[in-house]
């Protein structure tokens, strides 16, 4: 039933608050009447005397001197008689529940306050959440781009690239594939005995970490189980949280899902600290493994804990983290670190998780795995991306070594086609960074805008695929100082919205703090200092200066420079062997972990 | 009965401006500072030193990764 309200602006200055109420309120049937803000209390008092309203709504901003002067307004209002038949209510930026009763209003609404609350009181009603979860669905973010390509000789170089490195690939073997192989009967085989023997048959192809960890619970320093106690507080943590609306980062359709690291070490902390993001709007998250874990043969079982960096890549921690995350939030699994990148892909597909993260060559660069062996487990970890119908997400982090962002974009242009080749559905990540490359040379003098732009602009040119700058998005633009983090982090996720990618990576205002765990309210800095960056920008873009087109078309030329020099060599392991991907100059080498391990 | 110590999710930060006359100077305050607020072993986060003190950021971990995170035991929260 519509109600009659008397909108007061008890402020001669700031009354813009009270004419966007009144307007709501009109737009949902109510009857109101907005006074002027030049009229004196002992008008208002009149008028609200006089008339037979539901509700007077006084709009003030606290100073000095005003609430004694609200508690006066309050007193002739009763004094007139006005509460017998209207209810008092106040609102403002300061305005608290309990300040409100303490000046003698019936009811106080401040900053923090949404329309639908005030609504509800007015209305006499419970407040409407938009839905038990997030309000959102899932998004499929390959599900726009048909993967053709519209420079030529840019995609027949990547044909014969991954043509002859799926030849190279069939039929050989590593202790990685079978491991897959077998988890994969395991998941499948009710016969305790089968068991016994396909878990046998497993421990003999992992290294003896891995067996005692598995067999005698005798795990490295600092891993222990997750306790049953605590998995029961968990679950009765997540149940018992409160409907509250959540917060959307994105102010329009246009704008970049977001999504931030998980890998405290702890699957409990992660998943507390993922329902808090989720509820800043957060829409997937990455879990990153420990590094001593690429090192080793085969994968810990259970759920566990780990003190240090990276929660442990096992089934069940996958699934726990999976299970406890909205429906609608995207999770995605590091899987070409070391030597269990197959494996870790089918973990990842039967836990339910949404993407995974394979890149053949930034993975066979740097501290990363031998580029045979990784060749040999990528390709058959990205034919489970295919079976598991999950997208996998490439990063370009090897552009952080000092590899040029050409090479680092060719390697990212050949784990697409070998993806399209094998019928998944492969999703760019180039970095927008201030990397070591960029800075020798000078690339980003002017700004930081025209290079990180011209490579979506290159990429785009190339082929039409899904791009998510990572990771995370300014990279080495970020200090230990909160505000300059959170600042640059929001300039990078603007930049990002203006070239209209569809997704980024985000660091919390921690990235640059190295001597601890990533805090909760870091996490939370930089997604409110993204959230307000993208209603800034709205449907504006950043400008880029002509340098950008030029950038564009030297990255176009020199992409396809490289993808020349690799397709001349026999194939992708040896064009990385031989650095045309990034060699030592570039600060890059090749991995060695399972060398001469492929048969 | 839970201190609201151990319903915070993982860490204090505390920023703050402290006078002083150099860097140094500034670094032992920090420390000092967590001492005197019962934090015990702080660690400084950033520090800026400006001429008249330094703009600091001071961490103190309640919960690390593999702790037993008190606050999801909701039967026994204030």
């Amino acid at each position: 039933m519509a109600k009659k309200i008397l909108c007061v602006p008890f402020d001669p200055v700031h009354d813009v608050g009270i004419k966007i109420i009144k307007s709501e309120l009109d737009k949902n049937g109510h009857q109101t009447e907005l006074l002027s803000p030049d009229l004196t209390p002992e008008a208002i008092v009149k008028i609200a005397a006089n008339g037979n309203y539901d509700f007077i709504l006084v709009s003030r901003t606290l100073g000095y001197g005003v609430a004694e002067m609200l508690a006066r307004f309050v007193d002739m209002l009763d004094a007139a008689g006005v509460r017998e038949k209207s209810k008092i209510v106040i609102g403002g930026k300061p305005i608290t529940p309990e300040l409100a009763a303490e000046l003698g209003f019936d009811k106080g609404f401040g900053e923090h306050s949404s329309l639908e609350e005030l609504l509800a009181y007015i209305e006499g009603r419970e407040v409407k959440l938009t839905g038990a979860g997030l309000n959102r669905t899932k998004k499929d973010i390959t599900s726009k781009y048909d993967y053709s390509f519209n420079n030529q000789e840019i995609g027949q170089l990547l044909d014969s690239i991954a043509t002859k490195l799926i030849d190279f690939t069939k039929n050989k073997k590593s202790p990685g594939i079978e491991r897959a192989k077998i988890q994969e009967e395991l998941f499948y085989t009710e016969d305790e005995s089968n068991k016994t023997n396909l878990l046998e048959k497993y421990y003999a192809l992992c290294d003896n970490v891995i067996v005692d960890g598995n067999t005698k619970r005798n795990f490295v320093k600092g891993v222990r189980e997750v306790t049953e106690t605590e998995l029961k507080n968990l679950n009765s943590f997540l149940s018992k949280s409160q409907p509250v609306n959540p917060y959307k980062i994105q102010y329009n359709e246009k704008q970049p899902l977001l999504f931030k690291f998980l890998g405290s070490g702890c699957p409990i902390m992660d998943i507390t600290h993922a329902k808090v993001c989720e509820r800043y709007g957060i829409n997937g998250f990455l879990i990153i493994n420990p590094s001593w874990e690429a090192r080793y043969e085969g994968l810990l079982q259970g759920c566990l804990t780990h003190e240090n960096d990276g929660t442990i890549t096992s089934f069940e921690n996958i699934k726990l983290v999976r299970q406890s995350l909205d429906e609608s939030t995207l999770l995605t699994v590091r899987a070409h670190r070391g030597l269990n990148t197959p494996e870790t892909v089918l973990l990842a597909g039967e836990a339910g998780a949404d993407l995974a993260k394979i890149n053949l060559v930034y993975g066979s660069l740097g501290a990363g795995t031998d580029p045979v062996r990784l060749a040999v487990d990528g390709i058959e970890a990205i034919k489970l991306t295919a079976k598991y119908n999950m997208p996998f997400d490439i990063p370009g982090n090897d552009e952080l070594s000092g590899v040029p962002a050409w090479k680092t974009l060719a390697g990212l242009l050949i784990n697409v086609m070998i993806g399209i080749k094998l019928g998944a559905k492969p999703i760019l990540k180039p970095l927008f960074c201030y990397g070591p490359h960029i800075v020798i040379n000078g690339m980003m003098i002017q700004n930081f805008i025209d290079y990180n732009a011209a490579k979506i602009y290159a990429l785009r040119e190339i082929v039409n695929s899904p791009i998510w700058p990572g990771e995370p998005i300014a990279f080495m633009t970020q200090s230990e100082e909160r505000v300059q983090s959170a600042n640059a982090t929001s300039y990078h996720a603007s930049l990002a919205a203006s070239v209209g990618v569809d997704a980024i990576t985000v660091a919390s205002t921690d990235e640059a703090y190295s001597r601890g765990p990533i805090c909760i309210t870091s996490r939370i800095d930089s997604i409110r200092a993204i959230s307000d960056a993208f209603r800034f920008v709205g449907d504006a873009k950043f400008q880029t200066t002509p340098q950008a087109d030029y950038y564009t078309d030297d990255l176009i030329k020199k992409i396809t420079k490289t993808l020349r020099e690799v397709n001349a060599k026999s194939n992708l392991t040896t064009a990385i062997y031989e650095g045309c991907l990034g060699n030592k100059e570039d600060g890059a080498y090749p991995g060695k972990f399972g060398s001469g391990t492929v048969s | 009965m839970t201190t609201a110590l151990e319903h915070v999710m993982d860490a204090i930060d505390i920023e703050t401006y402290i006078v002083c006359n150099d860097e140094n100077e500034g670094k032992k305050l920090s420390l000092q500072l967590g001492q005197e607020m019962n934090l015990g072993e702080i660690d400084i986060m950033y520090q800026e030193f400006d001429g008249y003190g330094v703009r600091v950021r001071l961490r103190k971990y309640v919960y690390k990764p593999g702790n037993m995170y008190k606050y999801l035991n909701q039967e026994e929260k204030t």
